[in-house]
């Protein structure tokens, strides 16, 4: 009796299972068509995978709008014609696992944009690389993301390029040779910061006076910056998000530390500022956006995106906007929406001239391009000379 | 006609399913003693990098990594339990709570082992390696018109089927044995039931030795099924949504946690098609069914109920009884 029971519930659950198998198969399968029979503009679904619900909506909202603003600008254009299909990842990777299976075998899209996280990349990407999906992720700045497949693309400048790029300015300038390091080190984005910035003090011979840590959502750090004071650096290297990071400064600069800090990647948004206040002067840190540039392009990208959505774009959406422009260039280059045709595409390309500047992938998806530095002087980020 | 039935989509989605049961049901068997634990999460998290750490350092086939996962996470559980049992309720909780969050604090911190709150990549994934195998036995799964990853999916999908009906066999069966029937007993009194000779010590720590082996084993299969864990998998947030899965289906009965954690786990991707919105839908869903179901979703009565129906309709087609249509 019980085993009936068992038995019939396992049997209901599957047909369940199969039952909603048979409905994305049969779409999967309507989709699927590739080109404009005419040899106009070539059409292709794009799957964006983007951390949408949760804590961290904020990048994926930045992430979608400078999406939908390209895609709406490249479709006038009428070279290729794009659709988006967007899936939210809720900043999960089991949840980012599942939308990037939708897409690739449900959505049969051509190719991914996306996840927003490394940690969701570190996921999503091994699973699209052994299906042949090309990925690109625009906010994934890890270390070894590109190095997971062939197919696994990114144009957002890792930490091992903009931390030391920054890190070089600010040690040619004030002439620096003893550095303290504090790092928040339960959170991916800043340790690996802090791996990244203690091996470039390490290759450019500094001294490291100290290592400190920190903990997310901490909001007293006297006992990490009373010990840095004490031992009288030339530079810290702060790999910190903002908010904590806008903290941390605030109570150095009260303190009475004022020698300049470089941050990582986290720590580069205006919200600084914002928080800090006059503490903020003196941050150095390394981006591949810089919206005050004198380009014609950056000027009108940021003047249609205050249009479309009513604020600035911050590096987030600049990066998608970016990746869009590149995935609808490797697009018209490979004639078709094939995804091997398409990821050979885009690994040819070579100095793609976007927003963010001279972009070229090297032979494993990774970025080649120089980063700006910045420094933040009278409360505004200027260019770092 | 095979081929075009296997998306890999679904089969990722059941496989998670079947996770989360197996996540549901640890909490119910602590749960079926009266005793509240918020520690699985972090004994999933013991397990996954038991596991993950084990197949990737030596090599270990993957059936035995998860079976070492799983045991260390229960020697744990005794290890903790022992001590910790004299508590009831709320302060269990929030011990238990305190005993996940240690865990998850030395995964980042014993960063030699773990590199930290990078995570553990590159952990070998159980379809992957199935298919590896019998490639080895010459076995290609084009002969039955598959697809490679297709086939990986269906594969995860069918072991962890059998592997979670397996699960619910074995706990049904404790129900209704011996053990079953003490640590029923240990819920309704504790005084009660130790007067009746119930050696409560030990059916209290039984109970949350088995909660604590089912998580860790759970946690395994995830690092093997995702391929990546890093600490943040097996925070505070883990170990709340994997009671409300009991919460929601509820705590009475076996069926409630596995519908519990059914339902809520295919609630998001069904509502994918309102993206932003879905996890309000989901809030929302469990808000009116905790008004209107405090007890969760699935009871006794409900399943008496569906019992005595299905006896009725049984009879009525039996005995030719055509009124009722």
């Amino acid at each position: 009796m019980k085993m009936k029971k068992l038995f019939q519930f396992s049997v209901l659950s599957s047909m369940l299972i199969l039952s909603a198998c048979s409905g994305g198969g049969e779409q999967a399968a309507g989709e699927k068509e590739g080109k404009d029979g005419s040899g106009g503009a070539v059409k292709a679904d794009i799957g964006v995978v983007s951390y949408i619900s949760g804590p961290g909506a904020a990048y994926g909202e930045a992430i979608t709008s400078g999406l939908k603003l390209a895609q709406k600008e490249i479709n006038a254009k009428g070279e290729v014609d794009i659709n988006l299909v967007i899936e939210d990842s809720a900043g999960k990777q089991d949840q980012a696992l599942t939308a990037a299976q939708k897409l690739i075998n449900s959505e049969n899209v051509t190719a991914i944009i996306g996840p927003t996280l490394s940690t969701e990349m570190n996921v999503v990407g091994p699973e699209a690389d052994l299906s042949g999906v090309p990925i690109m992720g625009t906010s994934t700045t890890a270390d070894g993301i590109p190095q997971i497949g062939d197919y696994v693309f990114r144009n957002s400048i890792p930490e091992a390029l903009a931390i030391p790029a920054s890190m070089k300015k600010a040690i040619e300038k004030y002439d620096a040779k003893k550095v303290a390091i504090l790092y928040g080190n339960d959170d991916v984005f800043t340790k690996s910061g802090f791996d990244t910035m203690k091996e470039a003090a390490e290759d450019m011979g500094l001294e490291v006076l100290t290592i400190e840590q920190f903990q997310k959502g901490q909001s007293d750090y006297n006992a990490q910056l009373t010990k840095i004071k004490g031992l009288n650096p030339d530079l810290i290297l702060c790999s910190a998000l903002y908010n904590e990071g806008a903290v941390i400064m605030d109570q150095a600069r009260k303190m009475g530390i004022d020698v300049p800090f470089v941050g990582g990647n986290g720590f580069n948004s205006p919200e600084v500022i914002e928080i800090a206040g006059d503490a903020a002067d003196g941050l150095i840190v390394a981006t591949p956006w810089y919206g005050e540039k004198e380009d014609p392009k950056v000027k009108e990208f940021v003047s249609n995106f205050e249009k479309e959505y009513g604020k600035k774009p911050d590096q987030f959406a600049a990066q998608a906007y970016d990746a869009l422009y590149i995935m609808a260039e490797a697009l018209k280059n490979a004639g078709e929406a094939d995804r091997d045709a398409l990821r050979d595409a885009l690994a040819e390309v070579k100095d793609f001239k976007g927003i963010l500047g001279n972009f070229s992938f090297d032979e494993e998806g990774d970025v080649v391009m120089d980063p700006t530095v910045l420094v933040i002087e009278d409360g505004a980020f200027k260019i770092f000379e | 006609m095979l081929a075009e039935l296997i998306n890999p989509y679904h089969f990722q989605v059941a496989s998670f399913i079947l996770i989360n049961i197996i996540l549901g049901i640890s909490v119910y068997i602590t749960l079926s003693t009266g005793q509240l634990s918020l520690a699985n999460a972090g004994f999933m998290g013991i397990g996954a990098y038991t596991s993950a750490l084990l197949t990737i350092h030596f090599d270990l086939p993957i059936v035995l990594g998860i079976i070492a996962g799983a045991l260390v996470a229960a020697l744990l559980g005794i290890l903790i339990g022992i001590p910790t049992l004299r508590l009831q309720g709320v302060y269990l909780a929030i011990v238990t709570l305190g005993f996940g969050e240690v865990i998850r604090v030395v995964f980042i911190n014993w960063e030699s082992l773990t590199k930290g709150s990078v995570g553990i990549s590159g952990i070998p994934h159980i379809g992957r390696e199935i298919l590896r195998v019998l490639k080895g036995f010459g076995f290609d799964p084009k002969v039955i018109g598959l697809q490679n990853n297709q086939f990986i999916f269906l594969s995860i999908f069918l072991l962890l089927f059998i592997i979670t009906i397996g699960v619910i066999w074995f706990f049904r069966r404790q129900h209704r044995s011996r053990v079953g029937r003490a640590f029923a007993a240990i819920k309704l009194d504790e005084k009660a039931a130790e007067s009746m000779g119930i050696n409560i010590t030990y059916y209290k720590v039984l109970a949350f030795a088995q909660g604590a082996l089912l998580s860790g084993f759970a946690g395994a299969l995830y690092a093997h099924v995702l391929a990546y864990i890093s600490p943040a998998d097996f925070a505070y947030h883990r170990a709340v949504e994997i009671l409300i899965f009991v919460v929601f289906g509820g705590s009475e009965v076996i069926w409630g946690p596995i519908f519990g954690a059914f339902f809520l786990t295919l609630m998001p991707e069904v509502l994918r098609f309102i993206s932003e919105y879905r996890y309000m839908i989901y809030g929302l869903i469990i808000i009116i069914l905790m008004a209107v179901r405090p007890q969760g979703l699935i009871d006794v009565n409900l399943l008496n109920w569906v019992k005595t129906k299905g006896k009725k309709r049984g009879q009525k087609h039996g005995t030719g009884n055509t009124k009722s249509m």
